[in-house]
């Protein structure tokens, strides 16, 4: 019979150690696979790290994958230390698009330095708005955030469908359900060749380390995340906490949005937020909450996206195929945090049946 | 069908033991809570589990109701080796298991609650009624379980699981929550079950119980099995001893503070909660500093709201609470603290509101003043080393000033909260059974310093539940039952019968 | 602080490798290799299976090498992504398959002028990017004739992409080959918003049939109409590519795409170093459109008709958009006589009579 039970504490080779375990059970799982599809699994497992990271194309598109997941993932994670489950990543990401599309296509006239800042910060209030609201309801009515903001996902969803289809749709697009294309004045400046969606990411990484650690909002969002009772106890409005905290957290996804439109995609579609919202939380969990973690998971992640289309295309292997294989490494990865944090063992002093 | 996995080769054991526990080990992380324990209960006996919180007493009542698998060791039943997967195969084995929070369903009868999951139609009330006789139980079959008192619940789950068919009965802690009335009444049955066959473990850490209806005792420390001694071969000296490892003082002292003059006046306070229950009812006593004022009570009587209304986290419905003749009552705590008084408060849940589990000693500390420091910018220096004198002079056991609390002790996590307190020189000190569960060092630590205070002019409210220690250290008793004070008296000439019987409320009583 | 140390190894290890890399890599030295990119899996059965199949068809003729990303979304981070890496193994002639990649296709062929870009039924060009397309009403106006003379509820549906002219005239051309074999008949168009999702479009044909519909066409990329016609026991004319095993019970013929006639023409001019932007549009004359061959559930004569009118299309003495042709509030839109221009046929947006769209 197995059991299951929570280690007290994991000494760090340990953990190593299981966290080699993981890679290594992934890699020997998709080399099956791997061999299943007549390639040399050492061939396709080196060439999807060359892919991410073996040259300047490869590198820039990883990197242009891991923006995105970072800045949602910092902000999802400041939602997550007051253990309010922000599942809402992926709406406010497409809000933040949305508001910063709508500058973008109705201020064009506007010059870029101008332009941008607006832009930024339409899409942090939309992004914000979306996460509010459920942390209102929470607040006031008591409401189950997790599923709520799951809600809100399928509502701004669907908001940019009808934005895209009917309401915002290029009328010189000849009836094809697109949105006009951004001016020039809407577009990201680039430096070292990749759009300075990495710089944001890397300020926001470092402004919200020193609010969370360094600040009395910072200490207080701790606080009511440890406990709500000791906060109130402490005579802290948590209310109060708990919104302003998730208008900071919806109003960074904003934030990965308008750098996804301004940045890559110069315009806004339902593709948008492609799954984004989603990959941040794990991102985010995996890294503890950790500023600095996070950027460098959503490196290492970007770089498996992005070496898996490599893979593709270099060998000609199904997308589908590359899914699986980016899964599998993922479910190790996972896999190996179970059991950091748990052991299970063996009872052999079972008593069997005479 | 569920297997049972018997196995009937084993005949090692004496046919007098209903039960054997051989080398029993059980683990919760890095948490020793069994650790190679062998004890048997013999047929016919009270046995007494004795030890302090966290001695392991409840996780190896749990191994055998099948709420827990032990890591290694064996079980025996009636000389049978057995294992017991889960709940269901415990009551199979005739195991019945009274836990300290009641299994009834409020909205059913007690008939009902016995009947749960039983599919027998006929003569169910002559044969609840036989049972009642033959071990003195009383209850009234068709009363609902939300009109019980806490006593009759009690029976009730007594009755349930002998209808069950248990003839090991294990007792969870069975006086915690009763008066010392009912406690006589249950073990005036107990002694009668006892005549009758059934065998019987009870749970507990009060000694006099022990010494009055036990006939052996068990000792557990630390998740050892210290001794199994005979309740009439020892005393209660001797078994304090085996509990808590050394000799030590029980006495409390009880200094006298000459200059007392009264700080808070609580007029009239109502608390009614949702339910439109009335939490407190009409409570009003002054608090004067220099004394330490013992608030007793079953639990659940009021206490936490008082405690809460006081430090301004209860809405009140009704009342006053007067510090120099401002009231009190609908300001924040910061607004209360900002007047000029320094209100501290320890609360009941000490890691679920006093402090933030997850966080060191330093964040910990920084809690209620954090808010005092100008800017945005947090700066902790100070606070850290406040933090470690407050380790020294607690006498606090922490690898360092920025470990989790939550992997500190019981007693240290009370000192680091009743150092953060004592800190903010308070002018009333509010703590809630600030000694649950501590080992009696601990506990000793913190009557001091509740004393030192005490002697410097702070007016002190002390929540308490176990009778002996409210009467050692409290000046006055304030007696509570459902919300209402049911008597204000002088600790020096109060009884513990006494007590008890303002904690029923049959009584009033004021000196 | 443990997890710190888990990416320090993961980094380490690829740092390693790119190291590693920088030594042996080595360059595609094969002077021309193509790359598509591709809206739906190459297995749907459809639009994107016509490709593939063309793409094989390339590099066994003209024995240069190809490569293609599948499943990429009409959004330019996800086309540049996609170009990107096909650039990066050494693709040099890009070939964008859906109308969507048109704005993200004009911004890669200005970011990379020396390579060569070609885009699929879309309309922007510029000096390094031509654009291709078949005139494929020509086989649906075929198909039409078959509908027309099959169905016997007068009702016929059909599952529609998005608004846009290249739809539109699919749907007016097959409408006027029903029209001129059977007046009485109805086309009934269902929006699906999608080229590829086979969920929907098989919902879409589900409801069409359910109003009384015994013959399914479709402008989808995927055969979800075709295996709801199955299910219902009605007719279905497919798309894109020939497809007789997935619902025999139903299927009768499809207008389809042969683009190995085009991509083995255009990259022979790059190999030859004649490439001009141009924008291909062909019809049944090239081979890029055809309609595939009928199965025996089409009528004889409908058989007859359509080979008759195929010929005459060839020949140019019959034109799809001659007029008098009405739209379908009634208004003379093509004069008796006249011919509808490209200009005229590639921004068309009204319907023809005959056509019940929602």
């Amino acid at each position: 019979m197995f059991r299951i039970a929570k280690r007290g504490e994991t000494n760090n080779r340990q953990a190593l150690m299981f966290r080699l375990l993981g890679i290594f059970g992934a890699l020997l799982v998709t080399s099956v696979i791997v061999m299943f599809m007549d390639h040399n699994p050492f061939d396709v497992l080196f060439s999807m790290v060359k892919g991410a990271f073996a040259s300047k194309i490869r590198i820039e598109n990883t990197i242009v994958k891991a923006v995105p997941l970072a800045i949602t993932a910092i902000g999802i994670s400041i939602a997550f230390r007051m253990k309010f489950w922000n599942i809402g990543g992926e709406g406010q990401i497409m809000m933040g698009a949305a508001a910063a599309t709508y500058v973008a296509l109705n201020y064009s006239s506007l010059p870029r330095i101008i332009l941008l800042p607006l832009m930024f910060v339409t899409a942090f209030i939309f992004g914000g708005i979306w996460a509010v609201v459920p942390a209102l309801f929470k607040v006031r009515f008591g409401t189950n955030e997790t599923l709520f903001t799951l809600m809100m996902n399928y509502i701004a969803l669907k908001l940019v469908g009808y934005f895209q289809y009917t309401a915002w749709k290029d009328p010189n697009g000849m009836g094809f359900p697109v949105i006009a294309k951004f001016e020039q004045s809407g577009y990201l400046p680039e430096v070292f060749g990749i759009h300075i969606g990495w710089i944001i990411a890397i300020l926001i990484a470092v402004f919200i380390y020193l609010l969370v650690h360094h600040t009395k909002r910072g200490y207080e969002i701790n606080v009511v995340g440890g406990s709500e009772n000791t906060a109130r106890y402490a005579g802290m409005k948590v209310g109060k906490i708990v919104v302003l905290s998730m208008l900071l957290s919806g109003g960074i996804c904003g934030i990965a949005g308008f750098v996804q439109v301004s940045g890559v995609s110069h315009t806004l579609n339902v593709n948008t937020s492609g799954g984004v919202g989603f990959t941040a939380i794990i991102i985010a969990w995996l890294s503890k909450l950790n500023e600095g973690t996070i950027i460098l998971v959503s490196i290492l992640f970007a770089g498996m996206v992005q070496g898996g289309n490599y893979i593709q295309t270099a060998f000609q292997i199904p997308a589908s195929v590359a899914q699986i294989l980016q899964g599998i490494i993922l479910l190790f990865v996972l896999g190996s945090e179970f059991f950091v944090q748990y052991k299970v063992f063996y009872n052999k002093k079972e008593v069997k049946k005479a | 069908m569920k297997e049972l996995n018997l196995t009937k080769v084993e005949h090692l054991h004496n046919n007098a033991d209903v039960i054997n526990f051989e080398n029993i080990n059980k683990t919760f992380g890095s948490v020793v809570a069994n650790k190679d324990i062998s004890i048997n209960l013999k047929k016919g006996e009270i046995l007494a589990l004795l030890g302090e919180n966290g001695s392991g007493k409840s996780t190896l009542m749990n191994l055998l109701s099948g709420i827990y698998q032990p890591d290694s060791g064996f079980i025996y039943i009636n000389g049978q080796l057995v294992t017991i997967k889960c709940p269901e195969d415990a009551i199979k084995f005739g195991i019945g298991m009274i836990h300290q929070h009641f299994k009834l369903v409020d909205v059913m009868s007690a008939k009902e609650n016995i009947l749960i999951g039983r599919k027998e139609k006929k003569n169910v009330e002559k044969n609840i009624n036989e049972l009642m006789d033959k071990y003195g139980l009383i209850v009234p079959i068709d009363k609902y379980v939300r009109q019980m008192t806490v006593s009759e619940k009690q029976t009730l789950e007594i009755i349930k699981v002998l209808y069950g068919g248990a003839s090991i009965l294990i007792l969870d802690e069975p006086t915690a929550v009763l008066t010392p009335q009912e406690i006589e009444k249950l073990f005036a049955i107990l002694k009668k079950m006892k005549e009758k066959g059934q065998s019987i473990i009870i749970i507990t850490h009060k000694l006099n119980e022990v010494m009055e209806i036990s006939d052996r005792v068990t000792v557990l420390r630390k998740g050892e099995h210290i001794k199994t001694v005979v309740t009439s071969e020892t005393n209660p000296i001797e078994l304090t001893e085996l509990m808590v490892g050394a000799s030590i003082d029980l006495n409390i002292a009880r200094p006298v503070y000459e200059n007392k003059k009264r700080i808070l006046k609580c007029e009239h306070l109502t608390v009614i909660d949702k339910e439109n229950v009335k939490k407190l009812n009409d409570v009003s006593f002054d608090l004067y500093g220099g004394e330490i004022l013992g608030i007793a009570g079953i639990s659940n009587s009021g206490q936490k709201e008082l405690c809460e209304a006081l430090a301004g986290l209860q809405a009140v419905n009704e009342g006053k609470v007067l510090y120099e003749n401002v009231d009190l009552i609908g300001k924040k705590p910061r607004e209360i603290f900002d007047m000029g008084v320094s209100m501290s408060f320890i609360p009941e849940d000490r890691l679920g509101m006093g402090l933030v589990a997850d966080m060191g000693m330093v964040n910990n500390m920084i809690l209620k003043d954090y808010y005092t420091q100008k800017g945005l910018f947090l700066n902790r220096k100070e606070t850290r080393k406040k933090a470690k004198k407050v380790v020294e002079q607690l006498k606090i056991v922490t690898p360092s000033v920025d470990c989790p609390v939550k992997k500190l002790s019981g007693g240290n996590i009370q000192k680091v909260l009743l150092g953060r307190e004592l800190d903010a020189s308070p002018h009333v000190l509010i703590t809630a059974y600030p000694v649950r569960g501590l080992d009696i060092g601990s506990s000793m630590t913190i009557f001091d310093k509740m004393n030192e205070q005490k002697m410097n002019g702070v007016g002190v409210i002390f929540i308490g539940e176990d009778l002996d220690m409210l009467i050692g250290i409290s000046d006055r008793i304030m007696v509570l039952c459902n919300g209402k004070i049911t008597g204000i008296v002088d600790s020096d000439i109060v009884t513990k019968d006494q007590l008890g019987l303002l904690m029923t409320g049959k009584v009033e009583m004021y000196v | 602080m443990k997890k710190r140390v888990l990416a320090m190894v993961l980094g380490l290890t690829m740092l390693v490798s790119i190291f590693a890399v920088g030594c042996t890599k080595d360059e595609a030295k094969a002077d021309f290799k193509a790359g598509f990119v591709y809206i739906g899996p190459t297995n749907d059965n459809g639009w994107t299976t016509a490709h593939d199949v063309a793409r094989l068809e390339l590099e066994k003729q003209l024995g240069i090498e190809t490569a293609y990303v599948e499943l990429v979304a009409e959004d330019e981070a996800a086309v540049k992504d996609a170009v990107t890496n096909l650039i990066d193994v050494g693709c040099n002639i890009i070939f964008t398959t859906s109308f969507g990649y048109m704005e993200p296709t004009v911004a890669l062929a200005a970011e990379y002028p020396d390579l060569y870009f070609l885009h699929c039924s879309g309309y922007m060009m510029s000096e390094n990017l031509g654009t291709y397309f078949g005139r494929i009403y020509e086989p649906r106006f075929l198909s039409g004739i078959v509908a027309g003379m099959k169905t016997t509820s007068n009702e016929i549906g059909y599952v529609a992409a998005m608004n846009i002219p290249e739809v539109v005239r699919g749907i007016n051309a097959f409408t006027l080959g029903v029209k001129m074999v059977n007046p009485d008949a109805t086309v009934n168009v269902r929006w699906t918003n999608t080229w590829i999702d086979p969920a929907k479009a098989k919902e879409a044909a589900e409801a069409l049939l359910a109003e009384g519909c015994d013959v399914i066409t479709q402008h989808q990329d995927s055969p979800g109409p075709l295996i709801a016609a199955e299910e219902k026991g009605a007719f279905a004319i497919g798309y894109d590519y020939p497809l007789t095993d997935v619902a025999p019970g139903s299927y009768m013929t499809a207008p389809v795409f042969n683009w190995s006639v085009y991509y083995v023409d255009i990259v022979k001019q790059i190999m030859d170093g004649k490439f001009v932007s141009a924008s291909y549009w062909e019809g049944l004359n090239s081979g890029v459109v055809a309609l595939a061959p009928m199965t025996d559930l089409v009528p004889a004569e409908a058989k007859t008709l359509v080979n008759e009118y195929e010929a005459k299309i060839k020949d140019g003495s019959f034109f799809v958009f001659e007029g008098e042709i009405k739209d379908n509030t009634g208004a003379v839109k093509v004069p008796a006589g006249t011919k509808m221009t490209d200009g005229e046929m590639l921004s068309m947006d009204w319907f023809v009579e005959g056509v019940k769209s929602n």
